[in-house]
């Protein structure tokens, strides 16, 4: 914990100290098609299943604010598994600040639930997040690479968590002087789950589209 | 009696003293004899001093004043034929040297002037070394002097004989100045590198007129300094006229390390055997994205620096013209040095 309250504080201090002094809104939603990887140790399941969902952020000298929710609906891969289908549901509380043009870096919480018709597995872990953007064409086409680890995570299965951590990667595209832009990307993050079984982890992966619109 | 003593002992007094005497103290003590009317031991010093031979020989000058002294004594002592030759020795050392009438009587100088009359000398005075641009009103200049009128042809010709340029042929009653303005009959053109003579001669040549003259010149082009041309303007002079390469190949890294990223994210994250092979879409697009960029940024021409650019261009253009003009002007100027031998005497032509 005093890990993560050091962590915020260095970000925010930072990102403060160079802040452009600039506040925007920013709205953005997804579409995207999901895979769930489950290996507890006892048993393996592989999920897949479309999904939508939404952030919002807030630029205000120099700090973000941010908030999401996505929501998906996983069916097992293949006909002959026995995995019931879930609901995900996920929802991101994130503070940060952009330390440089082409950085930002960002924390929060991040609460994840799989829903069966009899269980639901909820997750709540920490993340710190850094996203670096690299343009590609400047104001049209640009890349980015986000990289996150949970600074703290709980579980409530039997086993709990170890580390979780993860990544997304993908392209954005901005029409020329146009507030909207479009983005492509990948992600995965994997949860690796403790109780002294080695080889346990939950991975999740997504290919989304998204829309997003800024307004200064 | 008495006399052909004291000349016996003065010359037996001066020969035990020549050798340790130079020609110059042989002269003055002459000249002293002379002054004293002292005519034989004048005549015996004055003629010791005109034998010494190099390097102990008179300067020129010396020489003429010792031979006038020597003419005098001889007319005195009523030997005018050993008078006149002597004068006309003196005629042909300087052609322009004249007894100095406030030291000789009439008698002497008058028949100097009847020995130089009656002498005919051709001699061409030259300087050492000159430099000359060629072209201008400068000039390599010759003094050719006679002791009569005389008809005189001087010609410049390379030293294998192959002519260059006549520069007097007519009569010259004194003195002349014949002047080369550095150009050779063939269009004006400079001479060649070399070596050439200047040949003063008689025209026509007589079996008991003067001996022609030449001297050697060795004729050096020197070529003239050159302006280098004015450097281009280059930034921050001028914008730039093209875009930069440096985009093109930071979108294609962008694009390749974000597809890269994309493709590698399993295997750095998590279990990359699990991972669905739908991440490749993801990672082309990506990859594709920084192929556009990459193209997208292709250096191109930047219209409007280059008009901004045309004046400083045009300026450096009118400068560069400037620059050749200059440069063709000093190139056809180009100075002729020129080192001049000794006066000798030529072969009769044939």
């Amino acid at each position: 914990m005093k890990t993560l309250a050091a962590t915020c504080a260095l970000m925010l201090a930072t990102s403060a100290a160079t802040a452009q002094r600039q506040s925007s809104i920013a709205l953005r939603a997804d579409a995207f098609m999901m895979w769930v990887h489950s290996d507890t140790g006892l048993a393996r399941a592989s999920l897949r299943g479309p999904g939508f969902g939404g952030e919002g952020r807030l630029v205000v000298n120099g700090l973000l604010f941010g908030l999401g929710l996505l929501e998906g609906q996983l069916k097992p891969s293949s006909a002959a598994a026995t995995a019931p289908p879930l609901d995900l549901v996920q929802g991101t509380v994130y503070v940060g600040g952009r330390l440089a043009p082409w950085l930002e870096m960002t924390v929060g919480p991040v609460v994840r639930a799989y829903v069966t018709d009899s269980s639901t597995e909820r997750w709540v872990f920490w993340q710190a997040r850094a996203r670096v953007d690299a343009p590609i064409v400047v104001g049209k086409l640009g890349s980015y690479l986000e990289v996150w680890r949970a600074l703290a995570s709980d579980v409530n299965l039997p086993t709990g968590a170890r580390r979780i951590q993860g990544g997304e990667a993908g392209v954005v595209y901005q029409p020329p002087r146009q507030r909207v832009w479009l983005r492509l990307s990948y992600r995965m993050d994997d949860a690796l789950l403790g109780g002294g079984r080695p080889g346990g982890n939950e991975t999740m992966e997504a290919i989304t589209l998204s829309g997003g619109i800024v307004v200064p | 009696m008495s006399r052909g003593l004291s000349v016996v002992v003065l010359l037996l007094a001066a020969a035990s003293r020549l050798p340790a005497q130079s020609a110059n103290d042989l002269l003055q003590q002459g000249v002293r004899a002379y002054q004293r009317l002292e005519y034989d031991a004048a005549v015996a010093l004055l003629r010791e001093s005109l034998l010494h031979r190099q390097p102990m020989a008179l300067a020129d000058s010396q020489r003429a004043r010792a031979l006038s002294y020597l003419a005098a004594t001889e007319l005195f002592q009523q030997q005018r034929d050993s008078a006149a030759a002597a004068f006309r020795d003196l005629v042909r050392l300087d052609p322009r040297y004249r007894p100095d009438e406030l030291i000789f009587p009439p008698q002497v100088t008058n028949l100097y002037e009847e020995v130089r009359r009656s002498t005919k000398v051709l001699s061409v005075q030259v300087p050492p070394s000159m430099e000359l641009r060629p072209r201008t009103k400068e000039s390599f200049t010759a003094r050719v002097i006679t002791t009569s009128v005389l008809p005189v042809q001087v010609t410049l010709a390379r030293d294998d004989g192959t002519p260059v340029r006549t520069l007097w042929n007519g009569r010259i009653a004194d003195s002349l100045v014949v002047t080369w303005d550095g150009t050779t009959t063939d269009g004006g053109a400079l001479p060649e590198d070399g070596h050439y003579v200047l040949r003063v001669a008689p025209n026509p040549a007589t079996e008991d007129g003067p001996r022609p003259l030449q001297v050697t010149l060795d004729i050096t082009q020197e070529p003239p300094d050159t302006l280098s041309w004015p450097p281009p303007p280059t930034a921050p002079t001028l914008l730039p006229e093209r875009t930069s390469a440096s985009p093109a190949l930071g979108s294609l890294a962008a694009g390749t390390l974000a597809g890269g990223a994309v493709v590698a994210l399993p295997a750095l994250f998590g279990r990359s055997g699990d991972a669905t092979g739908a991440r490749f879409v993801v990672a082309a697009a990506v990859s594709i994205a920084g192929l556009v960029g990459f193209f997208a940024h292709q250096p191109r021409p930047i219209e409007a620096n280059i008009r901004a650019n045309a004046p400083a261009r045009a300026e450096w253009q009118r400068r560069v013209e400037a620059v050749k003009s200059e440069n063709a002007k000093r190139r056809g100027s180009a100075r002729l040095l020129i080192r001049t031998g000794p006066v000798t005497v030529a072969e009769r032509a044939p």
